[in-house]
């Protein structure tokens, strides 16, 4: 049986080219030697692959002589046996052998199907130096990221916000919402942090007052009527029209608490009100609220009104009438006592002698000095009300009787019982007996002499409690120890003594809009702001005026005075009684003076 | 001389287009772009903002608003690049309008921030423009270094002549180790097997092919040979040998010339995806601002 090899080569262009070539031998070999009659020149295929005999019957065998295998119909296989007449597909390397059998013999169809070498096969040259399939498409990763980022970013959030709409209080669970946070908040709102529906509560509605009322409605004492407070900002001039227009087309009506108490501002202490947010307002306030009673503001240091203390209309009462009168205008207050400073701070003098005389006993200096009357309040900020017994009695002596080494004082503040008690001694105790009477011993010569000795004592006798009477209108009157530091009403009627002491009160605080410490000022001597030797009459207010001040104080841009001072230092937005939130602050911090460098806001 | 004149010429011609973008009408963008870093910067000094600088001053909205109409303007030059025109208009003036007024976005972005950063969508959507601006500096320094380099590597070949080249050597090499033995025709056949577009992003962009079969073919020839005597006449290796020596050098120049290709294209894979997401997550942080107002 003949074996006919055809070989089937494909020219550039496409077309083929069969040459056939047949072998009249029993066995042929493949392989990529040329000494093969079937020659593949692949290297794939060892130079000696394989062997193809044929058989008795017509079959024929092909066998691996390399080791190296071949594929039948696809399959793997190291030797085979085929019915040519059934026909077949070997697999060698980049070729594949049709066998067939016609009349003249098994034909065996050579053709090469891979390619020489990978850079041979078909490729696009537009893409294969490109990154293209490299990398992820830049498309595809383009909507991935539009899509997680609107997914995370806003999805989530406001899915958060709605399922937890309503509920008083949030979990303490992750919300996604907390994404949207643009810094930590205050530490006094630290508790919120994970509540965002706490401030926020509606979409697109700015955070209102009344949210913030829910928990501050105790200390956000309202600082003016809101439509003065608005009439007294004015318009937004210049620039700052943006920023009005940007919250009047999102639905943000000025005014509101967080205008000034911004948040998310980073962890910490919620920073002081800004003094321009003072400034906004007082500054040239006159022009847009134009019957304010207040002078403008703008900063200590610059702009800045001189103080106006509530001064004393007429003492006594619960709450006595007071007017407010600028110092400028040099105003004294009659506050029902009489007490002149000088005398007493003099260095000589009687006073003077007098606290040495008594030195030991109370400590006094070389003479009195202001502590020897008056004494700090507990918190240092301000003075004790002068009291008599404690700050006035170790001099000014209230004693009338000594009874069996005690002394017996008048009752201070109690006219009734002062009168009462003069009465009583008067009644109680005789005149001084005359050592004439009753015995020899300088006696004048006569019995006339005697009788009228004893006469006259018998009269004074009877005339003794009548004294008091004398006594009591001399206590009240010029000489007297009332009259010498009181105002005293006269009787009600001629030949009575219900002497009256007229009303006292004791300012403890001229200054009700702006803090003054005393302690904060312990390194100053008194006298640097009060002008007390000098003042003659009690009536002189000792009140340092605004040029006092600002010997240290300067605004808060003056950097290079002792102390720059912002409007917080002494004002509250929301005041109180108490310390401005600023002084408070310092004091948290144990910072009980006010240090040089003062936080600017 | 002909061909050098050519090449110079064409080389300055290169230069002169790369540059161009750059150096784009005497510098009109870079003048106009600085112009604005130094009105934001001086102005964000000298505007008294309380409490403290912050996106939603009126300044902040200012910066804000400015930064995002830029941003989405930017974007647009991925659709204008697709129509070629010139003018003043140009693509060119539009590139360079394109480059520096986004430099100026890292001053407008962060003045806007206020420094006020921290874990939230609005400090992503800075980091995600930062990422797009950083991105693009790259890609400005790429497209203004690699031309060079890549004229100079191809050598006036094309790509399409690269690809004859290889095509060629790995005819003659199949041709030339018909007459070898299985072994050392099993090594020529892994290097003509071997796909010299092939070993993924890392290869491609750092241009280093550990397992390059090429040079292994080569040195597995040599390492044999090395000791054997010189055959005298027509010893069928030689010949693969030089031909694989010539193989490699072809393949170090396409590699050469994929990393320098696969450089110009990078960035944009990291620029545009990213400005995507930035515009993704501007619109969550202009939306959320407002949302929590």
């Amino acid at each position: 049986m003949t074996f006919i090899v055809r070989q089937i080569a494909v020219t550039s262009d496409g077309r083929e080219i069969i040459r056939s070539n047949p072998f009249d031998v029993d066995q042929i070999g493949i392989g990529r030697s040329a000494a093969n009659a079937i020659h593949l020149a692949d290297l794939a295929v060892s130079p000696d692959h394989a062997v193809i005999r044929n058989r008795d019957d017509g079959h024929i065998v092909v066998e691996s002589t390399s080791g190296q295998g071949f594929t039948l119909d696809g399959r793997q296989s190291q030797s085979v046996t085929i019915d040519p007449a059934e026909g077949a597909e070997l697999g060698f390397g980049g070729h594949i052998i049709t066998v067939s059998a016609d009349d003249e013999g098994t034909i065996f169809t050579v053709k090469r199907i891979d390619a020489v070498s990978d850079s041979a096969e078909t490729r696009s040259e537009a893409t294969v130096y490109t990154l293209k399939g490299l990398l992820p498409s830049k498309r595809v990763s383009a909507w991935s990221f539009v899509i997680i980022a609107l997914a995370a970013f806003l999805v989530w959030p406001i899915y958060t916000w709605a399922t937890w709409q309503g509920i008083e209080e949030r979990s303490d669970a992750f919300h996604a919402d907390t994404l949207w946070s643009s810094g930590d908040l205050s530490s006094a709102h630290h508790s919120l942090e994970n509540d965002c529906q706490a401030c926020h509560v509606d979409a697109f509605v700015t955070v209102k007052d009344s949210t913030c009322l829910t928990c501050h409605e105790d200390d956000a004492h309202d600082h003016a009527k809101p439509n003065r407070l608005l009439t007294a900002r004015g318009e937004p001039e210049g620039l700052e029209q943006i920023g009005a227009a940007f919250a009047s087309a999102f639905n943000k009506p000025p005014g509101r608490c967080v205008e000034c108490h911004t948040e998310h501002e980073g962890e910490g202490v919620m920073q002081p009100t800004a003094q321009q947010f003072c400034a906004d307002c007082h500054d040239g306030m006159d022009g847009r609220l134009t019957d304010t009673k207040l002078e403008n503001a703008s900063d200590f240091g610059i702009t800045h009104p001189q103080f106006r203390p509530a001064v004393l209309v007429q003492p006594g009462g619960k709450n006595p009438q007071r007017e407010r009168i600028s110092l400028d205008d040099n105003p004294t207050e009659y506050n029902g006592l009489k007490f002149p400073h000088d005398v007493h701070l003099s260095k000589t003098g009687g006073v003077a002698q007098m606290g040495r005389r008594l030195s030991a006993k109370y400590d006094f200096g070389p003479s009195l000095v202001c502590k020897d009357c008056h004494t700090p309040d507990p918190n240092g900020v301000r003075f004790e009300p002068v009291d008599m017994k404690e700050d006035c009695s170790m001099c000014h002596s209230l004693a009338f009787e000594e009874i069996g080494g005690t002394i017996r004082t008048l009752r201070h503040g109690e006219p009734s019982q002062v009168r009462a008690d003069l009465r009583a001694f008067y009644r109680s105790t005789g005149p001084n007996r005359p050592i004439n009477l009753g015995g020899i011993e300088r006696r004048r010569p006569g019995a006339d002499n005697e009788t009228r000795v004893a006469s006259d004592y018998a009269r004074a006798v009877r005339f003794r409690p009548s004294r008091a009477n004398l006594a009591i209108s001399e206590v009240f009157s010029r000489g007297g120890a009332c009259y010498d530091c009181h105002g005293i009403t006269p009787p009600t009627a001629p030949g009575r003594v219900d002497y009256g002491i007229k009303p006292v009160t004791q300012t403890d605080r001229y200054m009700h809009k702006g803090w003054f410490s005393h302690e904060a000022h312990n390194d100053e001597d008194c006298s640097s702001c009060h002008n007390a030797p000098a003042s003659k009459m009690a009536t002189d207010l000792l009140l340092p005026g605004i040029k006092t001040c600002r010997e240290c104080h300067g605004g808060e841009f003056q950097t290079a005075s002792d102390v720059p001072s912002t409007c917080a230092m002494c004002h509250d937005y929301h005041p109180d009684d108490g310390a401005p939130w600023l002084i408070k602050e310092q004091q948290k911090d144990k910072q009980k003076l006010p240090d040089k460098k003062i936080v600017s806001r | 001389m002909a061909s050098n004149a050519i090449s110079a010429r064409s080389t300055r011609k290169k230069v002169t287009m790369h540059d161009g973008f750059l150096k784009h009408a005497g510098y009109r963008w870079l003048k106009i772009s600085s112009l604005i870093m130094l009105i934001c910067i001086v102005s964000y000094l000298f505007v008294d903002v309380s409490p403290r600088h912050n996106g939603g001053s009126w300044y902040g909205y200012t910066l804000g608003t400015i930064g995002a109409l830029l941003i989405l303007w930017l974007t647009m030059l991925g659709v204008r690049k697709r129509a070629m025109t010139s003018g003043s208009w140009s693509l060119k003036a539009w590139t360079s309008a394109h480059i520096y007024l986004g430099l100026s976005l890292i001053v407008i972005g962060t003045l806007h921030t206020g420094f006020q950063l921290g874990w939230n969508i609005h400090t992503a959507a800075y980091i995600f423009m930062m990422i797009v601006i950083i991105s693009g500096i790259c890609g400005i320094y790429f497209y203004a270094t690699i031309p060079k380099a890549m004229s100079d590597n191809r050598d006036e070949m094309t790509e399409s002549q690269m690809l004859e080249n290889l095509r060629s050597l790995d005819r003659q090499l199949h041709e030339s180790a018909q007459p070898l033995s299985a072994e050392h025709a099993n090594l020529v056949l892994q290097s003509l097997e071997q796909d010299p577009f092939g070993g993924g992003f890392l290869r491609r962009i750092s241009g280093k092919y550990p397992d390059c079969a090429t040079r292994e073919a080569q040195a597995d020839l040599r390492r044999e040979r090395a000791y054997q005597p010189k055959m005298g006449g027509d010893d069928p290796l030689d010949k693969v040998d030089a031909l694989l020596q010539k193989k490699e050098a072809t393949l170090a120049r396409v590699r050469r010339h994929l990393r320098l290709k696969a450089l110009l294209q990078v960035w944009l894979f990291i620029h545009v995806p990213m400005t995507f997401a930035l515009i993704a997550s501007l619109s969550a942080h202009i939306i959320s601002v407002f949302f929590y107002w």
